[in-house]
């Protein structure tokens, strides 16, 4: 499954992967920014980008091939906006959308693929999103596949029991409504039985990490030097 | 819709997020104010079950299926702020994990479906949820996923993506198909949530109404207007969004014009990148010293 890929990736060591999630998170910032101001027809700028982000696949020893698969699910959008755009006669707009939107993606990838999730939240929040946002996203990704299963789980039951096609539409939509209202009940008890368990545990409304996060020199100097790798690439 | 990352403009992307930002710090505000501790893992846990909603499929019409989105009925169920920032989170976590929806667009994505979406769906609740209560319910998830859609398609055709009138209207019937399988979807399961327990759902009006009211306002506003001229006049905000492109720029440019170090900001791309990169850092400063000054101004 995606998140169980996602997450073995970034329990990897590589020099990308130990580096703090804020300098990657700004360098990505840079980059999308550097990428979104690139035109289309700077061919030999935006393949420069491509061989980095490869290269940086490769030094985060994250296997190239499935990360460019994954990074396809930007494509149906972006090539159905790129077949309007050609209909449309703007034939390098529909080439940027597609290369660009791609490139984009791989990076995101690279980003979440090189770093867990709890420090790229702790990174956000020290780069300053509101705690509350960044614990909520804490607790939904914890719980995101726990409930994602049972809805499986819930899915399958009903089709065991009320057969696949024969059911008429009334029937079945009746069926999705009440799945998802059992869904819910059982979501909210379990949220309340979290909240007992972390209480008594000592839970101080924070997610503490076993890895303190440092921004130290070798951050700064991958910041500063990838982001200038970058410009001076554009500036060709 | 999320949108990825090269399909809006500079500008275009830069706006919204300058948007978002404040508009998304409030509500979470407003929320850590209603709540107490206890319904933190309560909101984690509703937004992980928006995300496993969205495997069960609901029959409509012939031989299509349609899921939840789901932005109205977490607030009928969290009231509006707390679902503004659940909405908020899963759209981040769908783009950050999922690579479903952009980084840069985020703050499009967010104002989209988080703020807009979210707040004109809880509106028709709000105002006459008391008394007409199925169809205050239905016109608040139709609302959110037409408002959000439009919103999106609007941004999109400023941002210059060159779309045809047929594929316009095409899109826009598309948007209100699914907004009307979402309100219908919306009205059962709320109803069989209420069965199981009727405290569940928030009362009508519960919530303080007025910044409510003024906000939801202006996004059913902005949704409607896109919808109405994305529908009637393409031509007209494809206008607005080169003249847009043009003032943008020279405002963006003003401030930053003395700054030329010596030939190497000749080319008109460092200037831009550098002005789009200064204005990034200047929302986020004033959006720091803001929350710091917030939070100093109430633990005195």
């Amino acid at each position: 499954m995606h998140h169980v890929l996602l997450d073995r990736w970034s329990q990897g060591a590589s020099p990308l992967h130990r580096r703090d999630a804020r300098a990657k998170i700004l360098t990505l910032v840079v980059f999308l920014v550097v990428l979104a101001t690139t035109p289309a027809d700077a061919v030999a700028v935006l393949a420069t980008y491509a061989l980095l982000l490869a290269a940086a696949i490769l030094i985060a020893r994250l296997p190239l091939g499935s990360v460019l698969l994954r990074a396809m699910v930007v494509l149906p959008f972006s090539i159905t906006f790129a077949i309007i755009s050609w209909l449309a006669g703007d034939p390098w707009r529909a080439l940027a959308l597609v290369e660009k939107s791609y490139l984009s993606t791989v990076a995101v990838l690279l980003l979440a693929g090189t770093t867990p999730l709890p420090l790229l939240l702790g990174g956000l929040e020290r780069l300053g999103t509101p705690r509350l946002l960044v614990l909520v996203a804490q607790f939904l990704y914890r719980y995101l596949f726990v409930l994602s299963e049972q809805a499986q789980h819930m899915r399958l039951a009903t089709a065991c029991r009320a057969g696949g096609s024969s059911r008429g539409r009334r029937s079945s939509f009746r069926a999705a409504t009440g799945t998802l209202a059992v869904l819910f009940a059982r979501s909210y008890e379990r949220a309340e039985g979290i909240h007992r368990a972390m209480q008594a545990r000592g839970f101080s409304e924070r997610f503490s990490l076993l890895r303190t996060a440092r921004f130290g020199t070798g951050d700064g100097l991958f910041l500063l030097g990838v982001s200038a790798f970058l410009v001076l690439v554009r500036l060709g | 819709m999320h949108i990825p990352d090269n399909f809006l403009s500079p500008p275009v992307w830069a706006t919204l997020d300058a948007i978002a930002i404040p508009a998304v710090g409030l509500m979470v505000r407003q929320a850590g104010r209603e709540l107490d501790d206890t319904r933190i893992p309560l909101l984690g846990v509703m937004g992980a079950f928006v995300f496993a909603a969205q495997m069960i499929n609901f029959p409509v019409g012939v031989g299509t299926s349609a899921h939840l989105v789901g932005g109205a009925l977490l607030a009928y169920l969290l009231g509006p702020a707390p679902a503004v920032l659940v909405m908020t989170v899963i759209v981040a976590i769908q783009a950050f994990v999922f690579q479903d929806g952009g980084v840069l667009a985020l703050g499009a994505n967010v104002f989209n479906m988080a703020v807009a979406g979210v707040l004109a769906g809880y509106w028709p609740f709000h105002m006459w949820g008391a008394s007409w209560r199925r169809s205050a319910i239905f016109a608040g998830a139709f609302l959110s996923v037409l408002v959000s859609g439009s919103l999106a398609l609007g941004e999109l055709l400023i941002s210059g993506v060159a779309m045809s009138r047929l594929m316009i209207g095409a899109t826009l019937v598309f948007f209100a198909a699914n907004a009307a399988a979402e309100g219908v979807i919306t009205i059962f399961v709320l109803l069989a949530i209420e069965k199981l327990h009727p405290g569940f759902v928030q009362k009508p009006g519960a919530s303080n109404g007025r910044i409510l009211a003024v906000f939801s306002s202006v996004a059913i506003a902005l949704g409607a207007v896109g919808f109405l001229l994305a529908s009637a006049a393409p031509d007209a905000i494809e206008r607005l969004g080169i003249q847009l492109g043009v003032t943008t720029k020279t405002v963006l440019h003003a401030p930053l014009a003395d700054y030329t170090i010596g030939s190497f900001v000749e080319s008109a791309w460092v200037r831009r990148a550098t002005a789009g990169l200064a204005g990034l850092l200047l929302i986020y400063a004033v959006c720091a010293a803001t929350a710091r000054w917030l939070v100093r101004r109430r633990s005195v």
